[in-house]
């Protein structure tokens, strides 16, 4: 019928005819192509399906490698831990031998004398103590050839040092060593008692301390009871004997122009008494208890 | 209130120590000689012109009646805060053998001194200021029978208690020295006294040599080594690409460098002196001078701001082989910067 109504004119029974050949031949591309496409599709579905399957092929290899690997590096680790651990213990244990050795060194200072070697000889400290405080160090450096020298020190310049050096060190070293620290430790106990006087008893003393570099000659005015009615002494004392804490002469005087009476008298004795037999700072500490108790009594 | 006139001498005296004192210094000088109440300084203006803050402050002075030993304390202060600015001559006592223990009684001492100074000496004025250590700064004003002390010219002396060494600032007026001498030895108790062949601005490094407590680097268990801590001063941080040629001579250098002069400060000496009285002494033979009969007189004298250490840093410079002459190594050893050299 299309044919027909493509004839009837001659104008466009030509465009009809082949019009009509081009729509049968697009006709046939199209449903050639329909046939075609699945087929293609299927294809490339086949092709990735069998790359997915050499993918996952590929790896579950490399998983079963990698735990392989995995495994044999936990072997070889746990062969080494126990010959580490070992080494450490053995370091740790010296370590702590030698910090055991430092400090029993570093306590010998404690006894008074001790000593460290040094590329030349040997470095002497002597330590000082007083009533169980332990105070001032004092060094001598000894250079050991013949004759024993010393190269430096830090003994105070009057300290006679050349005067025991001269005696004792070429001959008698021990000797040399104790002599010093006889002189030394005499100084510092004196020097602890002047301090302790300046310090803890200002309250007591009417005027300023008097000393001199040995400490070995001490001048004060002072009262026994700082703000009671006993009157100011003067105290002088002299310590002859360097080697002592203890005074070799004691002097108390009264500075006042009265005759004392015989309390005082007695007092004044007590005290020359008491500055011969206990160290300076004591018996200021007994002044002050003395001063306690007396408080005590007034109130009881 | 009728305030005494005071003397007027006093007063110039007064005006020209108070203007020596640099305005930096002023407050604490003022409160160190603790004169002036802490009122009396709160009443002055320290920032107008120097010279009326200095008429101020004598002023004040008139008030408070201050005598000339006050201004010497003054005078002492000042000294003491610009020692560098004398120069130190340095003595050394001596006892007879076997004396009896010094038993130093400073009151003592003081009034001694000062009585030989006057029964020789109708006009001197002599003033002292305690110090640290057991030490005492004297101030001497020098006159004569008919002259006043002239206050401008003083000579000091710090003496520390029961040492045989004093320290004597140069003064001008050496015909007084022996005095000195004597009234020091006599109230010190001590027997002769020697001028020491030592000399410097550095009171404090006089004192150390002395005292030979310049090294004062002891070795303990209780410390940790500075000799681990000493670097040969060579090359720690050093490219690696730089090789020392002479390694073994640096550091030999070094170690004799530190076996002589230590690790500690050295003390300051301004220079030192050699007097060489000596023969001509020569390799070659013949020439005038090596048949000259009588010796060769010269002075070599060496000078820095810090000898010592530049002594310390020439081996190690390359400009001195090491060690260096004992004559120079020995100077704080044997307390001299001041050498007699004679052919033995």
């Amino acid at each position: 019928m299309e044919l027909a109504n493509t004839l009837s004119q001659d104008g466009e029974s030509r465009g009809g005819v082949l019009a009509h050949l081009e729509r049968l031949e697009t006709q046939v591309s199209r449903s050639r192509k329909k046939m075609e496409e699945p087929q293609s599709a299927q294809a490339e579905e086949s092709a990735l399906g069998t790359r997915i399957h050499e993918l996952r092929r590929l790896r579950d290899k490399l998983r079963a490698e990698v735990k392989q690997h995995q495994a044999s590096v936990k072997a070889s680790t746990t062969n080494v831990e126990p010959d580490q651990t070992l080494e450490i213990t053995e370091q740790e244990s010296l370590k702590r031998k030698w910090e055991n050795v430092k400090a029993i060194l570093q306590a010998y200072r404690f006894t008074g004398i001790s000593g460290k070697l040094t590329s030349r000889g040997v470095c002497v400290c002597i330590s000082t103590a007083f009533e169980g405080n332990l105070l001032d160090s004092y060094f001598v450096d000894l250079v050991m050839r013949k004759p024993l020298q010393i190269h430096h020190h830090s003994i105070p310049v009057f300290i006679p040092l050349e005067e025991i050096s001269a005696k004792y060190l070429q001959t008698n070293i021990q000797h040399f060593l104790f002599t010093l620290c006889e002189y030394l430790n005499a100084y510092s106990g004196r020097k602890y008692q002047a301090d302790r006087l300046q310090s803890d008893f200002e309250a007591f003393l009417a005027g300023p301390l008097q000393r001199n570099s040995l400490c070995n000659l001490l001048s004060f005015t002072y009262k026994a009871e700082p703000e009671g009615q006993s009157f100011p002494f003067c105290a002088r004392l002299l310590y002859k004997d360097l080697t002592t804490t203890l005074p070799t002469d004691v002097t108390v005087t009264y500075q006042g122009t009265d005759a004392l009476s015989t309390t005082q008298e007695e007092q004044r004795a007590a005290h020359e008494n008491l500055f011969f037999t206990k160290p300076l700072h004591q018996v200021f500490t007994s002044f002050a208890r003395k001063g306690d108790k007396l408080d005590m009594s007034l109130v009881s | 209130m009728c305030a005494k006139q005071m003397d007027e001498t006093v007063s110039e005296f007064f005006r020209r120590t108070i203007l020596k004192i640099p305005l930096t210094e002023m407050m604490t000088i003022l409160k160190t000689w603790n004169f002036l109440s802490e009122n009396q300084l709160q009443t002055v203006n320290f920032r107008q012109r120097k010279e009326s803050l200095v008429q101020d402050l004598v002023l004040l002075c008139e008030e408070n009646r201050a005598s000339l030993n006050d201004a010497a304390l003054l005078d002492i202060i000042y000294t003491q805060f610009h020692r560098h600015q004398k120069v130190w001559d340095v003595f050394q006592m001596s006892k007879g053998p076997g004396e009896d223990t010094d038993l130093f009684d400073m009151e003592q001492f003081k009034s001694s001194f000062k009585k030989i100074l006057k029964r020789a000496l109708k006009n001197v004025t002599v003033s002292f200021r305690d110090a640290e250590e057991n030490a005492v700064w004297i101030r001497i004003a020098w006159g004569t029978q008919y002259r006043k002390p002239n206050q401008y010219k003083p000579a000091y002396v710090v003496y520390y208690s029961q040492t045989p060494y004093a320290f004597t600032s140069s003064s001008q007026l050496k015909s007084n020295l022996p005095l000195l001498g004597q009234a020091l030895t006599i109230a010190s108790k001590h027997h002769q006294i020697v001028k020491m062949d030592l000399r410097s601005r550095y009171l404090d490094s006089l004192k150390a040599i002395v005292f030979k407590q310049y090294n004062q680097i002891f070795e303990t268990h209780n410390s940790t080594t500075p000799l681990q801590e000493r670097s040969l001063g060579l090359d720690i941080n050093m490219d690696s690409r730089i090789i020392h040629e002479n390694k073994t001579e640096k550091e030999r250098v070094q170690r004799v460098t530190q076996e002589i002069f230590g690790d500690y400060p050295q003390p300051r000496l301004e220079f030192a002196q050699y007097k060489l009285e000596t023969k001509f002494k020569s390799d070659l033979n013949g020439g005038i001078l090596a048949e000259r009969e009588e010796p060769l007189r010269c002075l070599v004298k060496f000078s820095s701001p810090h000898l010592l250490e530049a002594l310390k840093s020439l081996a190690p410079a390359g400009i001195a082989d090491a060690p260096l002459s004992p004559l120079l190594t020995c100077i704080p050893n044997k307390g001299m910067n001041y050498f007699k050299i004679r052919d033995k």
